[in-house]
């Protein structure tokens, strides 16, 4: 039973994470209907990036600000390059590539400056675990926790009370009208990049000191938060956290109960169910194509 | 259609026959055979991604589950080569079908994360599975045996080029069929494939079925080329490097599946040696820049618009003379190639270099050569087969068609009788457009009945009813723009056509018979619309009116008996439409039903025996045109109180 309860706790930490880089998916295919399939790789800079200016002496929690701005810049970048000469073609096939490519090029990159391998990242937090029961956290868990619903609480809270907030909302309802309304359409899509990314940065912050940090980290957390973006729904903000929580905690089950090395299976499958079932997602509503 | 000349491919294949005398050295020709292996693979890629036009990430597994097929086969079971190349081609076929189930209701971004998770999920697998495929050490295999001899290094090669050989001729056969128009049907408009009667979910997993075939086949020729196969090769990075081929080449295209192939295996070489790299990034520099000079000034382009690949290949020449070693950038060179090509190079280099070459002819001589066939194929009857059956063709019975809270139909029953035209009018939003996606299957009714021939056809697919006798046009042209009028008509013949995949793949009499038959037949169809002449135009070059008139002809293809027309005169001139009336009396002539929806109360007038009034999704009238029209409702839901 106190397993359990410890494999849930530790489930939950990963699956805030999944839930934040799931959200910004969300905020760009709200706005564009087009993904970055480089979110993976948008959080590995973050966290590398994060990790330097760390080593450079600066305290953690200045840290995050940096990387976040850092993320900002990334995402504006991977708008202009990879999805905004797609749109303008209107080729579903031009943006799918061209941010693969450029997550392709990220890593690369990464590869070539940080090295190939793994790089920890000290903790800013204390180690000594809080316990309640038998079960423990570890205080950065905690923070884990705290910052990604903390983030996310204010990007909708942006979105709702500032009006190039309201501005991304109306260009996600209907981007044509918003258009014909005087919003510069085309920026707000480059704003939810670069939002999308600056969670993403974030996110990597928050998480690396938990785990460790390197060139490869992105690929599968990018792949597992679509997993979770898909069985939240991509319209519910709600869903990615609850989608985040049931696979997460999924995972560290299936690492205890099976073999770590099938840990990234239930995620996959759970994706590959929900969109046979339920393309919509679980929390997200259907749609009717019209003719 | 590309006609490649025949010599040209039979020089290739001497040219490929030849080389192990050609080649100083064992290593070439090992490079020569990855190449060809590689080839197979991406005709199986390019039936995804050229023709149904769908992203896969997963060929990269399929490629490992052909080649563990191979594997396991030797190391469980001791079964060698002649075997393992049928097991591959069915397992991993089967995995393709696995792989398209959930193909059945997502697209686009869906379906490339759907295929990129079924790739990892594979790798993860062939990892994990240690007891049958002995995990992360991976599987030796010894050279193929041929009777009581082991082929020696050129044998082999000569087995992949006539299974290479081989592949190029059914891949070539599959895509000049039926199934083949069928897949590009579904690329340019899925609901209008569906409702030519080809089922998109079936061709769907059709091609990704096919695909893994040609996958498999080359997995487990890789796997005895290398002789020795590890989990870690089907990656990522192989299936971008599959797909970064296929668009470099060119999709649709075989020389374009042959070219990018021969680029994604020599390019990891050239990054070896820098000095070739640095040579070969300078020659292509180059090259673009005089390419971009010459279209500029010919006026085919301008400066602006070739400037980001001019710097950008400049750049990666710059760069490779600041580097001293460019295996580590390897992958970065791979993600400006994509970009690049993805923006710049969309058709391939085979589609960009037919495109310059016929721009250039096209300076030459302004006479230009349009090649059409003016066959002259005769008169032939409007349907197949004459119209039969009980009086009353259409029953719709309270039908409710409900939008969330919004009632786009509400309670809606008229029955309609055979070999009548039957109008439907309304303002806009009225309902008109939805009763026709009710009644062809796009829309499921949310309650009610609908009976055609007296029989149910509520809930049904919309292909099973479009080959029950309903075919229809689009109130917005959709057409499949890609392919020829001609192909077009083709496609909504392809319920005629009897022939399955063992009569495409060895042209059995049959398929030839019903090819040139239903070629003739499409000519007819063709030549009663008055569009015989652009038979082998695209279709999406053709003006909006004639796009229109082509609807109509693929509609007729199938021998239907209703058939649903969506505002046919909307955008047309005066003289087309009087040409669209006599049409649809030779329909109506013909004994096919016709359900009229338009917004010209003369066409209405003259083509209908019968008129049906929609406003707010309820019958507000119905009767003979002039009786309706003096309706005062009529007036009113038109007028305004």
């Amino acid at each position: 039973m106190d397993i359990l309860l410890q494999l849930v706790i530790s489930g939950a930490i990963v699956g805030m994470i999944y839930a934040v880089i799931a959200f910004g998916y969300q905020l760009t295919f709200a706005t564009s209907g087009t993904l970055n399939f480089g979110q993976g790789e948008a959080l590995m800079l973050g966290a590398l990036v994060g990790l330097s200016v760390f080593n450079a002496g600066i305290s953690y929690w200045w840290v995050l600000p940096i990387a976040c701005v850092f993320g900002a810049i990334q995402g504006f970048f991977v708008e202009w390059v990879g999805v905004r000469p797609a749109m303008k073609i209107k080729s579903e096939f031009g943006w799918i590539m061209s941010t693969i490519a450029l997550a392709i090029i990220f890593k690369n990159v990464a590869e070539n400056i940080w090295g190939r391998d793994d790089l920890s990242f000290p903790s800013p937090l204390s180690d000594t675990p809080i316990t309640f029961g038998d079960a423990y956290i570890e205080p950065m868990g905690l923070a884990v926790i705290g910052g990604a619903l903390l983030i996310m609480l204010a990007v909708e809270a942006f979105n709702r009370f500032t009006i190039l907030g309201k501005a991304v909302v109306a260009t996600a309802n209907d981007r044509d009208a918003a258009g014909l309304m005087g919003i510069n359409t085309r920026w707000v899509i480059a704003f939810s990049y670069a939002l999308s990314s600056l969670t993403a940065a974030f996110a990597g912050v928050l998480i690396a000191p938990l785990t460790l940090t390197g060139a490869r980290m992105g690929a599968s957390l990018g792949l597992k938060a679509f997993a979770v973006a898909i069985i939240g729904g991509l319209s519910s903000g709600f869903g990615a956290v609850v989608g985040g929580l049931i696979l997460g905690i999924a995972e560290t089950m299936t690492g205890f109960y099976i073999s770590s090395g099938y840990k990234d299976v239930p995620g996959l499958v759970l994706l590959l169910l929900v969109l046979i079932l339920r393309p919509a997602g679980l929390l997200g509503k259907s749609t009717i194509k019209k003719v | 259609m590309r006609t490649q000349p025949w010599w040209g491919s039979l020089g290739l294949l001497l040219l490929l026959c030849g080389l192990p005398w050609l080649l100083p050295n064992d290593y070439y020709l090992h490079l020569a055979e990855t190449i060809l292996i590689y080839t197979v693979l991406l005709y199986g890629l390019d039936i995804v991604v050229g023709y149904t036009g769908q992203v896969s990430l997963g060929h990269a597994g399929l490629f490992g589950v052909g080649a563990y097929v191979a594997g396991v086969l030797s190391i469980k079971l001791g079964l060698g080569f002649w075997l393992a190349i049928p097991a591959a081609l069915l397992i991993t076929a089967l995995f393709g079908g696995l792989l398209a189930l959930p193909a059945l209701r997502v697209v686009g971004p869906y379906l490339a994360m759907v295929t990129l998770a079924f790739g990892t999920i594979l790798q993860i697998l062939i990892n994990e599975m240690d007891f049958l495929t002995d995990g992360p050490l991976g599987i030796k295999l010894a050279k193929p045996w041929l009777g009581h001899h082991p082929l020696t290094v050129s044998e082999y090669y000569a087995t992949v080029v006539a299974i290479f050989a081989l592949a190029t001729v059914l891949m070539n056969r599959l895509v000049r069929s039926h199934w083949g128009r069928a897949f590009e049907a579904l690329r340019d408009s899925p609901i209008a494939t569906d409702c030519m009667g080809v089922s998109v979910y079936r061709y769907k997993v059709l091609a990704f079925v096919l695909s893994a075939g040609f996958a498999g086949v080359s997995g487990c020729l890789y796997a005895y080329s290398e002789q020795y196969i590890s989990p870690n090769t089907y990656n990522f990075e192989l299936t971008i490097l599959f797909l970064l081929a296929i668009i470099m080449g060119g999709r649709k295209s075989r020389l374009g599946a042959l070219l990018g192939s021969t680029i994604i295996v020599l390019l990891p070489k050239l990054l070896d040696d820098i000095q070739s790299f640095r040579l070969t990034a300078v020659i292509l520099a180059l090259m673009v820049l005089l390419g971009s000079a010459l279209s500029v000034h010919r006026g085919l382009t301008t400066v602006r618009r070739v400037l980001v690949p001019v710097v950008g290949t400049a750049a990666i020449a710059l760069v490779s003379f600041k580097l001293d070693a460019m295996t580590d950038w390897r992958l970065s060179i791979f993600g400006v190639m994509i970009l690049l090509v993805v923006y710049y190079l969309q058709d391939g280099i085979v589609g960009f270099s037919l495109h310059w070459v016929a721009k250039l002819r096209r300076d030459h001589d302004h006479v230009g050569h349009a090649a059409f066939h003016s066959v002259d194929v005769g008169q032939a009857p409007i349907t197949a087969h004459a119209s039969r059956g009980p009086e009353s063709l259409l029953e719709v019975a309270d039908v409710v068609m409900a939008f969330g809270g919004l009632k786009a139909l509400n309670a809606v029953s008229y029955t309609m009788s055979r070999g009548s035209v039957l109008g439907l009018i309304g303002p806009n939003g009225s309902g008109k457009s939805t009763m026709m996606n009710v009644l062809t299957g796009l829309y499921k009714p949310t309650a009610g009945h609908i009976a055609f021939k007296g029989l149910s056809i509520t809930g049904k697919e919309p292909s099973a009813i479009a080959r029950s006798g309903i075919a229809r046009t689009f109130q917005n042209v959709q057409l499949f723009g890609e392919m020829t009028v001609l192909d077009n008509v083709l496609v909504g013949l392809h319920h005629r056509f009897n022939s399955g995949l063992v009569g495409i793949c060895l042209r059995l009499p049959a398929f030839k018979r019903d090819e040139d038959a239903l070629r003739t037949r499409g000519q007819q169809l063709l030549q009663m619309v008055g569009l015989h002449a652009h038979a082998d135009e695209l279709a999406r070059n053709l003006p909006y009116g004639k796009q229109r008139l082509l609807e109509i002809a693929r509609a007729l293809a199938l021998d239907p008996e209703l058939l649903l027309l969506d505002e046919p005169a909307a955008g047309l001139t005066a003289a087309d439409i009087t040409e669209l009336l006599a049409l649809i009396e030779a329909i109506r002539a013909a004994g096919v039903s016709v359900v009229l929806i338009e917004h010209h109360m003369d066409v209405i007038q003259a083509a209908c025996d019968h008129v049906i009034v929609f406003d707010f999704g309820e019958i507000i009238a119905a009767g003979v045109p002039a009786a309706v029209q003096a309706n005062p409702k009529v007036i009113e839901a038109y007028l305004g109180a």
